[in-house]
């Protein structure tokens, strides 16, 4: 499967010429770099010009150290709110030339500290860019960072980072608590925005890595920090899922492997609570403390398990007599949709990148047009109060 | 008479220089409300923090915690408190963001004012207004592939106000007032409502005062 390993966007859609095509507004780094410090210095608020600039000219690996400092600055200013969509774009851009992917990485990953806050395009070629080098483990950060601003719209997007999770579950790794709940966010939200038995499945899959987690450590640790619901009950979304998928008469298929999961996790919890209790009643001292801590809800949640496990073997029974369990793995299914879909939604998106960029552009010179009648405007100032002083004395 | 009063530039001008280093120097909502999350004090005041209230903190983050990490700082959101969910669950209550003012010396943009639109127990305000209570650990986010259905609100419909007759001796005096401004005694029985029309609220102080001040304009 060599031939959608290699690229997944195609080459007109990673072609850097419409960027290159832009007006360029040479600047010397080193000059821009002291009059921020000066700006700086003084207190004075930095434009989110000179950073778009600064940003623009970055020309070695180097140099993208310094952007990020200043970015850094940038974000720490009063200004803050108006970091352009553009100088994301370039900053984005100018890292993937320079090959300094994990320094994007990075930067989307302190978004906080840096202000980076990237399109959809963007989100695409950043995606697209680790999947060329099988990088699985940082696409699948930037599409927990995608999952975090909810930004899932376009299908592109969602397409390529399906391709992303699925192909990372299937190098089978180790994951720890805060990666299955990421995880598991991921797949849940990029699943609702698909109908078909890839969405389903990547639903189901999520609702079951955040119920594992949910069971594992309560509710508050599954939602604090992410879009999620706060209603408890995750393995019990999970089962409506299947539900649904067995009532419905159309086409979609849930994963074998996904339904294969939640069996196996149920039996893990029900095997593990089954042990605590028995072995609760030699330390029943040391555990009524840890328990006063646990909430109600989560409680409530772990007496359901016998209860989930009962509703998941009726309703797989069901699924298989109905043929609606697809014995392909999810990734087979991602591939597929990978085929049909990608070429005919990229189009749609590469008209709306140009759009984009001529906005930007027009927006930039406008900028320009406005420091320069500024600066004109102070020079004239500043010569007729000379004028007037020479004139006073 | 009485004396005449000294002009005292010099006193006028310090009392100018210390309001303008006031200003200056005033402590920002970040070292205003930061908090040691150990001892559950905060160091701008060395005030502990309510003891109900340290489970909150521990578990719920603060509304800016949650804007920082959103594009464009959340505007356009939905968030909720979780007080709100726990007082009245059946009648969503949220803020929609419109304008954010963050407080950039915060090392994680994590203090600030924001502006918003309040919808209480499923009823919408109009007008914007400041979000108070900002610094509380008491915030969600409310995810997109949710709103709708935590919009969803069928709102009962209030009872009937109902009315009480005056006590007799105040009746008594009502209907006499009223004989005497010559309205006969052909109208009705005076009633008084059981629900309480409070006009002299904050808000109805609130705009008079600036119902003055526009007349007024600025002092001479």
């Amino acid at each position: 499967m060599t031939y959608d390993r290699r690229c997944l966007l195609s080459a007109a859609y990673t072609d850097t010429k419409l960027w290159e095509e832009r007006e360029k507004d040479h600047q010397n780094l080193s000059l821009m770099a002291a009059l921020m410090d000066r700006i700086y210095d003084r207190n004075f608020p930095v434009s989110s010009l000179t950073i778009s600039r600064f940003v623009d000219n970055i020309s070695s690996r180097e140099e993208v150290d310094q952007a990020e400092y200043y970015l850094y600055k940038f974000r720490h200013s009063p200004n803050c709110w108006y970091l352009r969509d553009w100088t994301v774009h370039s900053w984005v851009r100018q890292c993937l030339r320079y090959g300094a992917r994990d320094k994007a990485l990075h930067t989307l990953k302190n978004k906080v500290q840096y202000g980076m806050f990237p399109d959809d395009f963007t989100f695409n070629l950043l995606i697209d860019s680790f999947i060329k080098n099988e990088d699985f483990k940082g696409a699948c950060s930037v599409v927990e960072e995608v999952m975090l601003q909810e930004s899932f719209n376009l299908l592109t997007t969602q397409i390529l980072s399906m391709y992303a999770l699925s192909s990372y579950l299937a190098t089978k790794p180790e994951l720890s608590v805060s990666e299955q709940r990421t995880l598991g966010a991921a797949l849940l939200i990029c699943g609702l925005k698909q109908d078909n038995s890839t969405g389903l499945s990547a639903q189901l899959l999520g609702c079951a890595l955040l119920g594992k987690v949910e069971m594992a450590a309560g509710i508050h640790a599954v939602f604090r920090g992410m879009p999620l619901m706060w209603t408890p009950g995750y393995l019990g979304r999970a089962l409506a899922i299947m539900e649904r998928v067995a009532a419905t008469p159309g086409d979609s298929k849930l994963s074998k492997d996904a339904v294969d999961y939640l069996e196996g996790l149920l039996q893990d919890l029900s095997s593990a609570l089954d042990s605590k209790s028995s072995s609760g009643e030699d330390e029943l001292g040391g555990e009524e403390e840890g328990k006063k801590e646990e909430d109600e809800d989560d409680q409530a949640e772990r007496e359901k398990l016998p209860l989930y496990a009962s509703r998941f073997k009726e309703l797989s029974g069901q699924l298989q007599s109905g043929g609606k369990v697809d014995p392909s793995p999810l990734q087979v299914l991602v591939s597929s949709l990978v085929q049909q879909g990608l070429a005919s939604a990229e189009g749609p998106d590469m008209e709306q990148y140009q759009r984009k960029v001529g906005e930007w552009e027009a927006e930039r010179q406008q900028l320009i047009r406005r420091e320069k009648e500024m600066r004109e405007r102070a020079e004239e100032e500043r010569q007729a109060r000379q004028a007037a002083k020479a004139a006073a004395q | 008479m009485v004396k005449k009063k000294r002009i005292r530039l010099i006193a006028e001008m310090a009392r100018k220089i210390r309001a303008y280093r006031e200003l200056k120097n005033r402590p920002r909502e970040s070292e205003k409300y930061a908090l040691d999350y150990d001892t559950m004090t905060r160091p701008h005041t060395r005030k502990t923090l309510p003891v109900l209230a340290w489970q909150d903190v521990r578990r719920e983050s603060r509304l800016f915690s949650l804007l920082s990490g959103l594009r464009m700082f959340g505007v356009g959101h939905l968030f909720t408190r979780k007080s709100w969910l726990t007082e009245h669950p059946e009648a969503p209550s949220y803020w929609q963001v419109t304008k954010v003012k963050v407080d950039y010396t915060a090392e994680n943009m994590d203090h600030g004012r924001a502006w918003g639109v309040l919808t209480y127990k499923g009823k919408q305000e109009s007008e914007p207004k400041e979000m108070d209570k900002v610094m509380y650990h008491d915030w969600r986010l409310v995810p997109k592939h949710e709103e709708e259905q935590f919009k969803l609100y069928n709102p009962v419909p209030e009872p009937p106000i109902r009315y009480v007759s005056y006590p007799p001796l105040l009746r008594a005096m009502l209907l006499a007032q009223r004989q005497k401004d010559e309205l006969g005694s052909a109208a009705e029985e005076p009633t008084l409502p059981l629900k309480r029309d409070v006009l002299l609220s904050k808000e109805y102080f609130r705009s008079q005062e600036k119902k003055r001040e526009r007349q007024e304009g600025t002092a001479v």
